[in-house]
Formats: C-alpha cells, sequence, structure tokens
C-alpha cells in the first residue's frame, strides 16, 4: 500500500509537470504570432510618425495614391489594394463553381472509387509548392495568354498580365475550396436527402436544392479560406503580375501589380525607406484580409439564414 | 441567396464589359509598340545601365514592367517579341532568347569591355587607409596580401569573375607565388578583421572574394559595411577615417572623383569592370541601339521601336 501511494504521488507530480510544459509551448506558439503582429506593426507605422529617419511619410497619400515609384520617393498604394481585391475576386468568382461542381461530384455522384481518386488528386494540387505553380504560370499561362492576345490583336508584356495573375490564383485556390466543400457536402445529413429522394425528387434536383444548400456554411468557409490565399499569394503572383507602376489596372491583358508582389520585388537589397514601407504594405494587405474575412463572414450568416 | 447571385453576376458582366473597352483601346496600336522593361529601384545594374544611357533619377516612364532579377529580366525579355530590357554581361543570351544589342556599334564582350570601346560599363574601385594608419602592422599586411588577392592572384580573380565582375587576367600569377611575400598568412588571424566600406554595387564581388580569402588568411575576420560609392573614399582616407564607421579598404562602383584623394593610400585603383547590356528578344531585328536612344525609351518618349530608325 505503502509503495503504491508513492508511485501515485510520483504520477501526479509528473503529471503536473507535463501540464505545466505542454502549457509553455502552447504559450510559446502563442506569444509567436504577438511578437510577429507587434513587429510588423511598430515597423509599419514607423514612416507615417514625425521625425521617422527617412522623411515622413504622407499617410494619406500613402492609401489613396495611384503611383508607385521608389525612384522617385513617392508611394501610393490605393491602385494596388484595388489590384489586389479585383484579382483575387475575380480568381474566386472563377473557381468558386468549378470547385463546388467538383465537390458535389467527388461526395455525391462518382463511384467510390472514383471519388477516392479524384479527392486525393485535389489534395495533392493543394501540396503543390507555390514557386511551382509560379514557374507553370510564367511558361504556360503567360505563353497561352500571349497567343489569344495576339490573335486578338493586342499586345502584352509577354503574356505576364492580370488575367494571368487571376488564372493562376483560380487555380491555386481550387483545391482548399474542393475539399472544404467536399467535407461539407458530406457532412450533409442522409435523411435530408433520402427525405427529398422519397418526395419524388429527382438525384440533381436534391443535389442542387437540398444538399448543396445544407452544406452552404461550409462552402462559404472554404471560399473564405480561398480567398484568405489568394490575397496572401506573393512569389507565384510576382511571377506573372509584371509589376506596372500606376493604375488601378482593369484591362485583362494589361500588367498588374498586388500588395504581395510590391512587398516582394527588391526586398533583399533594398534599405531605409524603401525597407520600411514594406512592413506598411503588409499591414495594409492584413488590414485588407481581416475586412473582406469580416464582410465574407457577414454574407455566410446572412447566406445561412434564408 | 437568388439575390446575391445576380448580383454577383451583375459584377462579373460590369467587370467584363470594361475588360473588353479596355482590350479594344489596346488593339488600335500596332505591334511594334516597345514593353519596356526595368529592375526594381535598389538594383546595381539598373543604377549603372541608367547612368550609362544618361537617364536621370526619376526622369523614367512610369509605362514599364518591373522585374525582380537579373534572370526573370532574360526571362520576360526572351518571351515577349517586343520587349526591351538590360541585364549582366555575364548573363547566358541565347538559352534565355535574348539578343544583346551593340552600344554606339559597339558588340558587348569581355574584350570590348576590358579595352575600353563597350561604353556601357563603370570600373570597380578600391582604396586603402594610408600606410601606417592600421591598427595594426598585421592588419596593414592582411589588408595588402587582399588587395593582391583580387588585383593580381588567378584565384581572386576567378572569384570576382564567378560572383559577375569582368577581369584581366594578362598579369595574373597563381597565389602561391604571391602568398609567399606575405609572412603574417601563416599566422592565427582570427583576432583581426578587416572592415570594408563604400559602393553597395562591389558588395558581390568583394563578398565572394572576402570568403575565398578568409581560409587562405588565417581565418581573419571581416566586416562588410557597403552604403554607397561616396563613403569609399571617406571611410579610409577622408573625414570620417577615424569614425565609427571607419574601414580599411573602401570601394567605389566608378572612378574617384577629383575631391577624392587617393593619392595618400597604400594601394588604390581598379579591380575589374561591370558592364550592363541592353536586350531585345532573339526574334527583334534590332541589332545596335545609342544612348540617346536608349534614353528616349526609358524616358518614355519613344514607344514604337519603328520611331528608332
Amino acid at each position: 500500500m505503502l509503495v503504491n501511494k508513492k508511485r501515485v504521488k510520483r504520477n501526479k507530480s509528473l503529471d503536473k509537470f507535463f501540464h505545466g510544459f505542454f502549457m509553455a509551448m502552447a504559450l510559446l506558439s502563442a506569444s509567436f504570432i504577438v511578437i510577429i503582429v507587434l513587429f510588423v506593426f511598430a515597423k509599419g507605422i514607423s514612416p507615417f510618425l514625425p521625425g521617422y529617419e527617412y522623411g515622413q511619410v504622407n499617410i494619406i497619400s500613402f492609401l489613396t495614391g495611384s503611383l508607385y515609384r521608389q525612384d522617385q520617393g513617392i508611394y501610393g498604394i490605393g491602385f494596388i489594394v484595388i489590384n489586389t481585391l479585383v484579382c483575387s475576386f475575380l480568381a474566386l468568382l472563377l473557381s468558386f463553381p468549378i470547385s463546388v461542381l467538383t465537390a458535389l461530384f467527388i461526395a455525391k455522384i462518382a463511384p467510390k472509387k472514383l471519388g477516392a481518386i479524384m479527392q486525393s488528386v485535389v489534395e495533392l494540387l493543394a501540396s503543390v509548392p507555390s514557386v511551382v505553380y509560379g514557374v507553370f504560370a510564367a511558361g504556360v499561362i503567360a505563353a497561352l495568354i500571349k497567343d489569344l492576345a495576339s490573335s486578338l490583336g493586342i499586345t502584352t508584356f509577354g503574356g505576364s498580365s492580370m488575367l494571368a495573375v487571376i488564372i493562376l490564383l483560380a487555380i491555386m485556390i481550387f483545391p482548399t475550396l474542393t475539399s472544404m466543400a467536399t467535407t461539407a457536402i458530406k457532412a450533409v445529413d442522409k435523411d435530408l436527402e433520402q427525405a427529398s429522394l422519397a418526395l419524388g425528387a429527382t438525384r440533381t434536383q436534391t443535389n442542387f436544392k437540398i444538399v448543396l444548400a445544407a452544406a452552404k456554411s461550409g462552402i462559404f468557409a472554404g471560399a473564405i479560406l480561398g480567398l484568405g490565399r489568394a490575397f496572401g499569394e506573393a512569389t507565384a503572383v510576382a511571377m506573372v503580375a509584371g509589376n506596372k507602376l500606376f493604375g488601378p489596372t482593369f484591362d485583362l491583358f494589361d500588367i498588374t501589380r498586388t500588395l504581395t508582389s510590391t512587398m516582394l520585388a527588391g526586398l533583399k537589397e533594398t534599405s531605409g525607406l524603401d525597407y520600411d514601407i514594406r512592413f506598411s504594405v503588409g499591414l495594409v494587405l492584413i488590414a485588407v484580409i481581416f475586412v473582406s474575412n469580416w464582410v465574407l463572414n457577414y454574407v455566410k450568416k446572412k447566406v445561412g439564414n434564408n | 441567396m437568388k439575390k446575391l447571385l445576380s448580383l454577383l453576376v451583375i459584377a462579373v458582366m460590369a467587370l467584363a464589359m470594361v475588360g473588353c473597352s479596355g482590350n479594344s483601346a489596346g488593339g488600335e496600336t500596332k505591334t511594334a509598340v516597345i514593353n519596356v522593361y526595368t529592375r526594381d529601384a535598389s538594383s546595381g545594374t539598373r543604377e549603372a545601365f541608367e547612368g550609362a544611357i544618361g537617364l536621370e533619377e526619376g526622369e523614367l516612364t512610369s509605362n514599364v514592367s518591373e522585374v525582380s532579377s537579373n534572370g526573370d529580366m532574360a526571362t520576360k525579355v526572351g518571351a515577349d517579341e517586343n520587349g526591351i530590357g538590360y541585364v549582366s554581361l555575364t548573363t547566358n543570351f541565347e538559352a534565355n532568347n535574348i539578343k544583346p544589342l551593340s552600344f554606339e556599334g559597339v558588340a558587348p564582350s569581355n574584350e570590348t569591355v576590358l579595352d575600353g570601346t563597350y561604353k556601357m560599363q563603370r570600373p570597380f574601385m578600391y582604396v586603402t587607409r594610408a600606410s601606417g594608419d592600421y591598427a595594426s602592422e598585421d592588419l596593414e599586411q592582411l589588408t595588402a596580401a587582399f588587395v593582391a588577392y583580387i588585383t593580381e592572384s588567378e584565384e581572386g580573380l576567378s572569384v570576382i569573375e564567378s560572383a559577375g565582375g569582368i577581369v584581366d587576367y594578362t598579369n595574373a600569377k597563381p597565389w602561391a607565388e604571391i602568398a609567399v611575400s606575405y609572412p603574417v598568412l601563416n599566422q592565427d588571424n582570427s583576432a583581426l578583421t578587416i572592415r570594408t566600406c563604400g559602393s553597395t554595387s562591389v558588395e558581390k564581388c568583394i563578398s565572394a572574394a572576402l570568403e575565398a580569402f578568409q581560409p587562405l588568411a588565417g581565418n581573419v575576420n571581416y566586416a562588410m559595411n557597403q552604403t554607397g560609392s561616396s563613403d569609399g573614399q571617406a571611410r579610409v582616407l577622408g573625414d570620417e577615417k577615424d569614425g565609427a564607421n571607419a574601414a580599411e579598404i573602401g570601394f567605389a562602383s566608378r572612378a574617384f572623383k577629383e575631391e577624392e584623394d587617393v593619392s595618400g593610400a597604400m594601394a588604390s585603383g581598379e579591380f575589374c569592370k561591370d558592364a550592363v547590356v541592353a536586350v531585345v528578344n532573339a526574334n527583334n531585328a534590332l541589332e545596335n541601339i545609342t544612348a540617346s536612344q536608349l534614353h528616349d525609351i526609358y524616358a518614355g518618349s519613344v514607344t514604337d521601336f519603328g520611331d528608332l530608325k
């Protein structure tokens, strides 16, 4: 009995130790986020404060400007924000229907084996590194767009264009959208479906009117995640965006500039204001993602209610 | 839900219309329009290029595409029949489907750069502290040895060449022959630091050379603080030579100016050349270009290849 008591005591203290250890790990990983946000915020806000060592930047002209010229010291990112929003939302619009229909096929229509194969294909797509997508976009998508444009009699910058960015992003967010939608569709209550079929609805009617309607909240969550990826994608986008110095760009065949490609361009070689301002651009990007997530969540709630 | 969907559809259609109207406007221009490519503003190649064609800071047209690296420039111009850009001379032109243009009638090559006939080039210069003005005798010897390494030794020149510099091998000797005259190299120098300053453009060449030099020189340390050519002479011989930013060797990516007196230095001179080449797509008929033509293209006053002739 005495031995047992000792062991119990020891186990308890061991438990306590690991409890504390795990807690410390959790705190450590959580503190990274705080450190990163604080650092980016402190760096990003500094160019707008009086007494900034490389000359204070006017925050209004920074946020609304339509010209970004490091050599002239003009940093306006208003048009870049618009470009980023336009590219990301058009990519989402392009990818959304394809993804939802693919998910419906995988979850409901395809034979079990084919469905499983398709699902792993989609998962594989999600694990392809973004720079590989970038090489593909620069080599294949851009070349196709160049040919398309020249057959229409339009000159492009070798295919680098807003259209290339949109198609690239649509491909990149497709796996996120599809796997979220597949999960959501698979989670729909079987009873609902069977009730619909029992009432005489066809398979297709059931799929579109019952299954998709019941899964729309999950599908929307996928759209939000996908949009986040579209906003944040830098490497691949920078390879086909062309980095225009002014804007905004609405012509699909014209080159464009996104927030991420702006942050990335020449980062390794620069210093001073041109370096610090990238943190400000990063802050704006975080804000843009925040706001659009909030708006989409609002829409999701609205859609979920009726 | 339906309302939302129809709103989305309308938004897409509207955007598509905007896209189409933009297209037809673009369609009226001729196919010989020039697509101008440039590097980002922090690039040393861009600085050299703009200097050579006389483009003032900020004079560049806004109607350009900014690329992220030398390789990116080569790929983009190689994929664009209407493109024009500039790369360093060490670029593989054929593999990237680009054509190097003659500048003022002279084709770019190592020979024309070294004999000075190809003008789109700049010298990389070095200058050391004055004799006796070093923290220790050993440091002075090490500095002299490093200068010998980057100017006279076959090994040093090849390191600089692979970092993008254009070097002249005619008077080069094997390092082993040179090293015997610097006995300081045989002792442990890990407590000493060679500091460099000046041009940022030389950074790639010099850091490669210092890295290769370190094991040959008793593991001497080095610290690079490259801030711009104007600091090159000032921090080894000028007013800042005893300040916090003082250095043993200063660099400039241009000839030293008259007010930058280097006569007091233990050693000074040129250690390699840097050349920039204007390039067009391999399918472009253009062969030669002048500084003023390039200036007009990059300033935006010429926008069509047809207007060049």
